[in-house]
């Protein structure tokens, strides 16, 4: 049966380039939707992810980096400094705001840590300093390209005009952009003292026991939260996902709707179309059962080899993307991919129901018109 | 001795009230193991019909078919797929194949159906056709087949599962007379009669009676015999 359907599929070329096409574009649109969220989540975490901060103090009650307002007391970070194990603590002030660019304003995570910090800063440099002084700023170089900016020119941020002292790179995301300011500057801004921090990041000394340092700290620092980059960065992520969740659901849900429109489309006329081949069948002694088998037969080899085409082309078309849009990350992962097999299969079985009606409903007698 | 098929007092009424058409009325007949019988008659005299119903593909109005010895006219939908797929070989005029599959993957198909498969479906599907004279023809697809050609797929086909009975409707009505003969002698003398099969056939071509056993007039519904020489006049 399995033969039959293969070979009805194949002799109607152009049905099954159109079933096969539909089917991996709904794929395609899945994956990409997925891996642009997956890609914006990346984003929003890549400043955690990359300082070398093993441990992040921030105040009570808080539990992430975004979406949330964090402020500890100005002798903290000394105090973390005096703890045993520690081997370098940098005091980092955080704010989120739009960066006007003149055209257009940009929405900015903003990060500002204290001269001569030993890490927190722009982690891939790519012209200018690396350290912004006072009322200077340092931008994505993509953005700044975009907009005709470069060093030199001056940007608002929070209603003040900044200096572009430096341009870094991976710091592009949809709609968002990482961007980073004296602290000094910043501070005033948000109107906390200058040696204030949001948050502390805590390199422990390489052969120190992160736990025991960890426990030290909190001993000696009771009114203060403290999370692993882990932990903080899992927290975030979990964070973004609930608020993209609704969105990546309804998205999904129409290119779902589109791959079973497609299928179950291609499926019915393709039994309409060999109604009396069917019939035939059915005359010469095959069951519905058998004929529901055909027909589902040829809806799974559509979806199979449309979910395979699919794949490529998703990732073909995110890296194009990727190359024309440098804001767009697009991060497909591989438990995303699999995760749609079910869903399709499930798809697929439904489309092929479809037709089950004019199966049942076939005449045998038809063989003998001529 | 068990017929092979066995019709008692068949009638078949198609519609009802004044649109009714009483298609068959009160059929008898009886099929011997490896008799060739010849259904004629005038056009809508109710042979398909009569075909159709012994075939377990239509349901009588009333009457008793019995098929091996077995009677099936109201038995499941299922069991009666079932016995067309096992006891009973179709040869139909418009030869029915399936275009997507080549001539011996057309044979293999029913075998498969039947629960055949794999090297035996292959070689008998091969042999058939071999001797139906397709051994050249095994991977052509019907498109590529003359008329004669495909009936003779078809004629393969009915024989696959080796079925005690072969029921044709008209299956030289779309060939030409030397073609339907030479198709007919192949399915009725080596592959038929020779290895005790029975096989009815529908058709309006005199010719035929040269092949078969008996031959029988229906008209108006009803069933006669003839003695093979006088027929009445074909309409
Ligand atoms: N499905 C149907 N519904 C109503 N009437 C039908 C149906 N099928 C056949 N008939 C009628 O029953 C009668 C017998 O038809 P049938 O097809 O059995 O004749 P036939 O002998 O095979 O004719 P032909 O030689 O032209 O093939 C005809 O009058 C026909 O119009
Ligand atoms: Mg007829």
């Amino acid at each position: 049966m399995f033969k039959l359907a293969w070979r009805n599929l194949l002799h109607e070329r152009a049905r099954l380039i159109i079933s096969v096409g539909g089917v991996a574009l709904a794929v395609m649109l899945i994956l990409l939707m997925a891996g642009i969220f997956a890609g914006s989540e990346e984003h929003a975490v890549a400043y955690i992810k990359r300082q070398p901060a093993d441990l992040w103090l921030m105040q009570d009650g808080v539990e992430n980096l975004h979406m949330s307002s964090s402020l500890l007391p100005p002798q903290v970070v000394e105090d973390v400094r005096g703890i045993a194990g520690v081997y370098q603590a940098v005091g980092l002030l955080y704010s989120t705001g739009a960066v006007d660019l003149g055209e257009t304003e940009v929405y900015s995570y903003i990060f500002a840590v204290e001269k001569g910090a030993p890490f927190g800063g722009p982690w891939d440099l790519m012209e200018g300093a690396g350290s912004p002084g006072i009322d200077e700023v340092i931008l994505d170089s993509d953005l700044a390209a975009r907009y005709g900016l470069g060093l030199g020119d001056t940007v608002d941020l929070l209603g003040k005009q900044l200096r572009i002292a430096g341009l870094s790179e991976g710091t592009f995301g949809i709609a968002t952009s990482i961007t980073f300011v004296n602290k000094q500057t910043l501070a005033g801004l948000m109107g906390v003292p200058p040696d204030a921090a949001s948050y502390v990041l805590i390199r422990p000394e390489s052969d120190a026991d992160r736990v025991q340092v960890a426990d030290r700290l909190k001993e000696a620092i009771p009114e203060a939260n403290l999370m692993t980059r882990e932990a903080f960065v899992a927290s975030d992520q979990e964070m973004i996902r609930q608020m993209g969740a609704d969105v990546i659901r309804a998205m999904n849900s129409v290119a779902y709707v589109v791959g079973l429109l497609v299928i179950a489309l291609t499926v019915y006329t393709a039994t309409v179309e060999r109604a009396r081949e069917y019939g035939v069948l059915k005359a010469i002694g095959a069951d519905t059962a058998l004929l529901m088998r055909v027909v589902a037969a040829q809806a799974f080899i559509s979806s199979g080899f449309g979910f395979l085409v699919g794949i490529p082309l998703a990732y073909g078309i995110g890296a194009l993307i990727t190359t024309l849009l440098p804001e767009m990350l697009i991060v497909i992962e591989p438990d995303n991919l699999l995760g749609q097999v079910p869903v399709l299969l499930a798809i697929t079985a439904a489309a092929s129901l479809l037709p089950l009606g004019r199966i049942i409903r076939l005449d045998p007698m038809t063989v003998f018109k001529g | 001795m068990d017929y092979v098929l066995e019709l008692q007092d068949v009638s078949k009424t198609y519609g009802h009230g004044r649109t009714a058409v009483k298609a068959n009325d009160r059929v008898n007949l009886q099929i011997q193991p490896g008799e060739i019988v010849l259904i004629m008659g005038p056009s809508g005299s109710g042979k398909t019909t009569l075909l159709s119903m012994a075939g377990l593909l239509l349901s009588t109005s009333s009457g008793i078919i019995c098929v091996l010895g077995e009677q099936i006219d109201h038995a499941s939908a299922s069991h009666r797929a079932h016995m067309r797929l096992k006891t009973l070989g179709f040869v139909f005029q418009s030869y029915n194949l399936m275009e997507s599959l080549t001539a011996i993957e057309n044979v293999e198909l029913v075998m498969n159906m039947a629960g055949v498969r794999g090297s035996r479906a292959k070689e008998r599907a091969r042999e058939l056709l071999a001797m139906l004279g397709l051994g050249e023809r095994l991977d052509h697809k019907p498109a590529d087949l003359s008329g004669g050609e495909k009936q003779r797929v078809a004629i393969a086909r009915a024989l696959a599962n080796d079925p005690p009975l072969i029921l044709a409707d008209e299956p030289t009505g779309n060939l030409d007379s030397k073609t339907g003969q030479e198709v007919m002698e192949l399915l009725c003398c080596g592959l038929g009669r020779d290895q005790g099969r029975s096989i009815v056939i529908v058709t309006h071509d005199h010719r035929l009676r040269s092949i078969a056993d008996r031959v029988l007039w229906l008209e108006d519904g009803q069933l006669s015999e003839t003695d093979g020489n006088y027929l009445p006049e074909m309409t």
